[in-house]
């Protein structure tokens, strides 16, 4: 009876984990993994406001305390800027606390990602990326 | 043994409720976060086309690609055709080049992609796969076409006179322009073999032949609907469905591809999946 029970509990776990929004299908899709989406936090460093895509770069620290450097791609500037992140708002970053919602490359390039979103100094959030995740699909 | 069961069930719902509940608040947490969803609304026709002093509808106007007249975070309004309302058929391909393409990987499709390669979207790309804005300047016998996507530009002559009969292959080809009623009627030969007409791999031969048919039903609306012949690639020629402009009120931003670290990206993830393959 007890191992019936447990079965249930996984049973239910099981589908409410999986009830995960399916990831969308583009180009950040292709070059980086759905499934290997985090949340990292760290220093935001410098950055690129260039096309196709722009990039910043951020310190992270590991689990040992070791600082890695990070570079994050984001969407070309025309959409940054017409999706309300201003260069400014990166200038205003460097050297501040940053939280990154980002997606690991699929090519296995240390320490590179494309960032969804970006929790600037101010507490705002940004979506700089695309939806490699499908967290802002329409309902 | 009836009272140890209700015990565990009642600590399973107990555990049950709580997680539920902990997603919820997570999930509320995560919308509070996140930036509002869009609740735009499709812009309205705007009355009828403005003319130019020649009679023909001015195409003049900073056009975005959908119904939102601008940037949307709207899936909905950024598609450029509903294929339940207009279907469109798939590129009646010849046997061997639908065994060509579909050879290809996704990875050789994103190496392939204009957005990946920074080349030229050119003709018809500039219609079919640009999710980026142009500008349209029109003058009696000119029709003149910028696409902020890395600014490329193309000058067609509207006054009816034929192609140029020895065209070097460009990415824009050799265009001419007449008048067809209210429709622009743009014929284009010669379009240099490296554009594709897709982002899955639909390439051209040199023989390929496009009509692009331009529109403004009305004031905030643009229309392009495009066909494409190609003998040696195609069985028949294919139509695409009336793909949906609407007018801008914004100027175009600079777009040069200056940083482009996709290529060598994709490179490094086909090397790694023929590894995989190898194994």
């Amino acid at each position: 009876m007890r191992y019936k029970l447990y079965g249930v509990v996984v049973v239910v776990l099981v589908v409410l984990f999986a009830a995960k929004p399916a990831p969308a299908h583009h180009a950040f899709a292709a070059e980086f993994d759905a499934n290997k989406c985090t949340d990292l936090t760290g220093t935001f460093t410098a950055f690129e406001w260039d096309n196709p895509h722009g990039y910043f770069h951020m310190d992270v620290k590991d689990a040992r305390g070791a600082v890695n450097s990070w570079s994050f791609e984001t969407i070309s500037v025309p959409a940054l800027k017409r999706s309300g992140t201003s260069r400014r708002d990166f200038e205003n970053a460097v050297g501040k606390t940053v939280t990154v919602r980002a997606c690991l490359s699929k090519n296995g390039a240390k320490n590179r990602a494309a960032a969804e979103t970006i929790k600037l100094p101010d507490g705002q959030v940004h979506r700089i990326g695309q939806d490699v995740e499908g967290r802002f699909k329409e309902e | 043994m009836k009272g140890r069961l209700s015990c565990y069930l009642t600590a399973v719902l107990a555990v049950l409720g709580i997680l539920s509940m902990a997603f919820a608040l997570a999930a509320q947490e995560g919308n509070s976060s996140q930036p509002a969803k869009s609740k735009q609304q499709p812009v309205p026709e705007g009355g009828p086309a403005p003319r130019t002093a020649d009679g023909h509808p001015d195409l003049s106007g900073v056009w975005f690609g959908g119904r939102a007249g601008g940037h949307t975070d709207s899936p909905a309004l950024r598609r450029q055709f509903d294929p339940k309302v207009t279907p469109e058929e798939p590129p009646p391909f010849q046997p061997w080049a639908a065994a060509k393409i579909k050879a290809m990987t996704q990875t050789d499709y994103e190496l392939g992609r204009a957005s990946v390669n920074c080349m030229p979207r050119g003709v018809p790309g500039m219609f079919l796969i640009n999710p980026y804005p142009f500008e349209i300047v029109q003058t009696p016998g000119l029709f003149v076409q910028l696409d902020e996507l890395n600014n490329n530009f193309r000058v067609v002559h509207t006054d009816g006179r034929a192609h140029n009969p020895d065209p070097d292959p460009a990415f824009d080809g050799d265009e001419v322009g007449h008048w067809d009623g209210d429709t622009l009627v743009i014929d284009v030969i010669s379009i240099d073999e490296r554009t594709w007409n897709n982002f899955t791999g639909w390439f051209h031969s040199d023989e390929e032949h496009v009509i692009e048919r331009v529109k403004r039903p009305s004031l905030n609306y643009l229309t392009v609907q495009v066909t494409i012949e190609d003998p040696k690639v195609l069985t028949k020629p294919w139509t695409s469905a009336p793909r949906v402009w609407t007018l801008g009120h914004e100027d175009l931003l600079e777009y040069f591809c200056t940083n482009n670290q996709e290529v060598e990206q994709y490179k490094a993830l086909k090397e790694k999946e023929s590894d995989g393959n190898k194994k």
